[in-house]
């Protein structure tokens, strides 16, 4: 198996890169032995040496030295632990490492939970709890920007679009198999005894902090890598690889929001990796861009981190809306309504996206004459994401609602990001602001954008493909019982939050003041509460991906492409190119029909297509 | 002629959609308001910067119940009546509607265009208006304390923070290892203390008190800076000009 290769590949990279560093060291007269920089400089030479043993080497090398290409031709779950270039394989490894990831991070969630329950630090010290919350964050952060667009952006968008594949298929390969380094980096750090800077890494304390927080910024760095080279990947594919008749206007909305989610990783996550880069330099090469006695700038960091992590909210968000659109529309049974404008939307977003970071730091000590302009970038993004709600409320609105597992969580997101949109207008303004930033006010919002908003779109949209991904049906009562669960535990969590925020909780903190407890205890119960529901998705999950119901090839009924291919798909998707001749959302329409599937009446298509 | 008197029928129904809905917004948002009035949504405050905060917090809390509830209510009728009850039908057709997209549209736009000036644009210009200080405090953030200076008088504290009401302050905030953030509850006032950088910040407290009859009266550190930062702070108190002056006299 490649993994085999790949663990065998970095233990060699890491063991060359670190004699090579150290030669460097000792030629230059330093003590040849200094963990930080030797293992930052072993750390990209392990990672090649892992990617060269995965997989690159016989796909790439191997031919550039005039030898055959070599593939992997593993069939059944060998597959995925391989270097396979199916999309489907590729988005069920991106789903599988990140639920891992997530699960793991709501581990540590329980343990914050369970110390705050009580003022004192009673269950773990401060810093474990420090170490903690970082990694929880850490973690969260990267299943939010990764997760929805790893699995679905590429199980899902070369079909929806009538693809074989992606463009790349061998890069899309190597975007995840950078994933597990990242893991393994993560683990290290908490083995080296974590990092205590929180997920934002902030200079010059990340500078400073322990040898953990340089497998934070490793991983970091190392995960950036992998979203651009993914990001690049989707962007060719969705304008290169649509079948015939699939225009612009024709797209899904789901692969409009991972199309512009893609454009969004392409440009901005340069600029966390140059953050993160710039952390390792100062650690390891006596660099010093953040350090004040020697002429650096500690908001510089600020600066460049916000650059890529505000327009990172979004990337964690879009596939999410558009998941819910698309949920929306086929189980109303009714088009999607105001397509254009939705679609506009997004853009708008995206474009705003860039011009509103310094929100983040009102308080941080940047010139006062960039509070005004940073204000009013931000409320206005508020009239974009009004219009996804514009969109949402009206195709609901006469429809013929079916109340599936998935559509629940479509309409879980509209409740929840509701609440975590109009919060977020509040700290948008300065005023309100100064006295709520770096509060458990900040908390509860972001909870609810990423966990309730982007996360409850994942949740949605494994409930939604789970059967064409699997061939198999997942139990819908234990579904509805998970969303009750995961709906009333999440509410339960985070809306107390804001209080105790507004009571004066700062954030980031293992003891606080007395009056704060009671609060306290009720987000702890609810956030036990909440953790617990997962065990049931677990369940269900792997239950009935081994003995689930065989799924049908549309148990929804929906329109779009990938409900007309069998579950699951054969390797090639379509027997024949499928040619578009309209939207998928002609719901309720006569004679509309989204896609000619080209069995047998491929001529009478030809003639009838209105491109 | 048939399709005609189906159609009237249609328009008809719809109007009385629209209605109930309409209905049921003015009358959750009237019992939202009443109660967002009827909330103390703040802690307890102390200075003229908390009543300006305080203020915009409240005018956007007024502001989102209508909007909220809107969503809200839609969202319940449809559940409600648009729900599939094994008919197996699909709805109907409705790609836009441009009274429905026209009304968002401009609501919305107004709406955070209000949001953008008032109380945001406003609220920050009344809190840069009064910027002469009658007293200069120097604070200094250091794993893990809280050091102020009262550069007139020379004198030096790590406990307490001592401030005389109705006195415009003056804080010039550094730090000398990582980045803190000088923060105290009751006052509203935030601002990072960054090493290498003198930040300002400006309060008047209006009513003497102490930490201990309020928790928001303390100097709390709001910028993740460790392992000591949950414990980086100090109480607050604000005294009398005359009780001030004779602590300052007698820390000399
Ligand atoms: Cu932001
Ligand atoms: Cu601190």
């Amino acid at each position: 198996m490649a993994v085999v290769g790949g663990v065998v590949g970095g233990a060699i990279g890491y063991v060359l890169g670190a004699a090579g560093i150290m030669a460097i060291r000792a030629a230059v007269g330093a003590r040849a032995w200094e963990v930080e920089s030797v293992t930052a400089g072993a750390w990209l030479v392990a990672v090649s040496g892992w990617l060269l043993g995965v997989g690159a080497w016989k796909y790439w090398v191997s031919p550039w030295f005039g030898r055959p290409e070599r593939t992997y031709a593993t069939h059944g779950w060998r597959r995925y632990f391989d270097f396979d270039t199916d999309h489907k394989v590729i988005g069920i490894q991106y789903l599988v490492t990140f639920l891992v990831m997530f699960f793991m991070a709501g581990l540590f969630a329980m343990f914050m939970r369970w110390e705050l329950m009580r003022t004192g630090e009673d269950v773990v010290n401060a810093d474990q709890y420090n170490a903690i919350m970082s990694l929880h964050g850490t973690m969260m952060v990267f299943v939010a920007v990764a997760a929805t667009v790893g699995a679905f952006g590429n199980y899902v968008v070369p079909i929806m679009i009538g693809a074989d594949d992606m463009a790349f298929p061998k890069l899309n390969a190597l975007s995840y198999w950078l994933v597990p380094p990242v893991l393994v980096a993560l683990t290290v750090s908490f083995a080296f005894g974590g990092y205590d800077t929180g997920w934002t890494g902030y200079a010059p304390l990340s500078v400073q902090s322990d040898v953990g927080g340089l497998f934070y910024n490793l991983a970091f760095f190392t995960l950036g890598l992998s979203s651009i080279i993914g990001g690049l990947n989707i962007i060719v594919t969705v304008v290169t690889m649509r079948a015939k008749g699939m225009t612009w206007g024709r797209l899904p909305i789901f692969v409009w929001s991972i199309f512009i989610t893609a454009m969004m990783s392409l440009i901005f996550t340069q600029f966390v990796a140059l953050a993160m880069l710039m952390v390792i330099l100062d650690r390891t090469a006596g660099m010093v861009f953040f350090d004040p006695a020697s002429g650096g700038e500690p908001l510089l960091y600020q600066h460049i981190f916000w650059f890529y992590s505000h327009p990172a909210v979004y990337i964690m968000i879009l596939p999410a809306f558009g998941i819910t659109l698309e949920m929306i529309s086929h189980f109303s049974r009714k088009p999607l309504f105001a397509y254009k404008w939705a679609v506009g939307a997004l853009l708008g977003i995206m474009g705003l996206s860039s011009v509103v970071w310094a929100h983040h730091m009102f308080t941080s000590g940047m010139a006062e004459s960039l509070r005004k302009p940073f204000l009013a970038s931000t409320e206005l993004i508020s009239i974009p994401t009004g219009v996804i709600f514009l969109s949402a409320l009206g195709t609901l609105w006469l429809g013929k609602i079916k109340f599936t597992v998935p559509m629940l969580f479509a309409l879980g997101v509209l409740f929840n990001f509701l609440i975590g949109g109009i919060t977020g207008v509040f700290l948008a303004d300065v005023p309100v602001d100064i006295q709520l930033q770096d509060t458990y006010f900040v908390v509860a919002h972001f909870h609810y954008v990423i966990l309730g908003g982007g996360i409850f779109g994942l949740f949605g949209g494994i409930y939604y493909w789970f059967p064409k991904m699997t061939g198999k049906m997942m139990n819908s009562g234990l579904g509805k019982l998970h969303f009750w669960a995961i709906m009333l535990g999440f509410n339960v969590t985070f809306l107390p939050m804001f209080v105790i925020g507004l009571q004066g909780m700062n954030r980031r903190i293992a003891d606080y003041t007395p009056d704060l407890e009671p609060g306290n205890k009720m987000v702890s119960m609810g956030a036990f509460f909440l953790g617990s529901s997962f065990l049931i998705f677990i369940y269900n999950f792997i239950y009935s991906w081994a003995r689930g119901e065989t799924a049908p090839a549309n148990p929804w009924g929906a329109r779009t492409l990938e409900w007309q291919i069998p579950s699951p798909p054969p390797h090639e998707n379509f027997e024949v190119p499928p040619i578009i001749l309209a939207d998928p959302y002609g719901y309720g329409e006569a004679d509309s029909l989204h896609a000619d599937m080209g069995i047998g009446t491929l001529e009478e298509a030809k003639d009838s297509e209105r491109v | 002629m048939l399709s005609a008197v189906a159609s009237d029928e249609e328009t008809g129904k719809n109007r009385n959609r629209v209605v109930i809905v309409g209905l049921v917004w003015l009358v959750a948002t009237i019992l939202g308001e009443i109660a967002a009035v009827a909330i103390t949504w703040e802690p307890f405050g102390n200075s003229r910067e908390a009543r300006i905060s305080d203020e915009a917090f409240d005018l956007l809390v007024y502001m989102s119940v209508p909007v909220m509830v809107f969503v809200l209510v839609m969202m319940a009728y449809v559940v409600i009546v648009d729900r599939d009850r094994g008919e197996n039908v699909d709805g109907a057709p409705v790609r836009t509607n441009s009274m429905f997209i026209g009304g968002w549209m401009v609501i919305s736009t107004a709406l955070a265009l209000v949001a953008i000036v008032t109380p945001g644009f406003s609220g920050l210009d009344e809190l840069a208006a009064e910027p002469d200080a009658d007293l200069i405090i120097d604070v200094k953030g250091e794993r893990w304390n809280w050091t102020y200076t009262y550069p007139d008088s020379g004198v030096e504290t790590q406990g307490t923070l001592m401030i005389p009401v109705d006195t415009r302050i003056l804080f010039r905030i550094t730090s000398t290892d990582v980045i803190h953030s000088f923060w105290i509850p009751a006052f509203r006032i935030k601002q990072d203390a960054v090493p290498g950088l003198v930040t300002e910040t400006m309060v008047t407290a209006e009513e003497v008190g102490q930490f201990s009859e309020f928790d928001e009266l303390r100097v709390q550190c709001a910028e993740l800076c460790g392992v000591g930062h949950a414990r980086m702070w100090t109480g607050v108190e604000v005294v009398s000009e005359a009780e001030f002056e004779a602590w300052i006299g007698a820390s000399q």
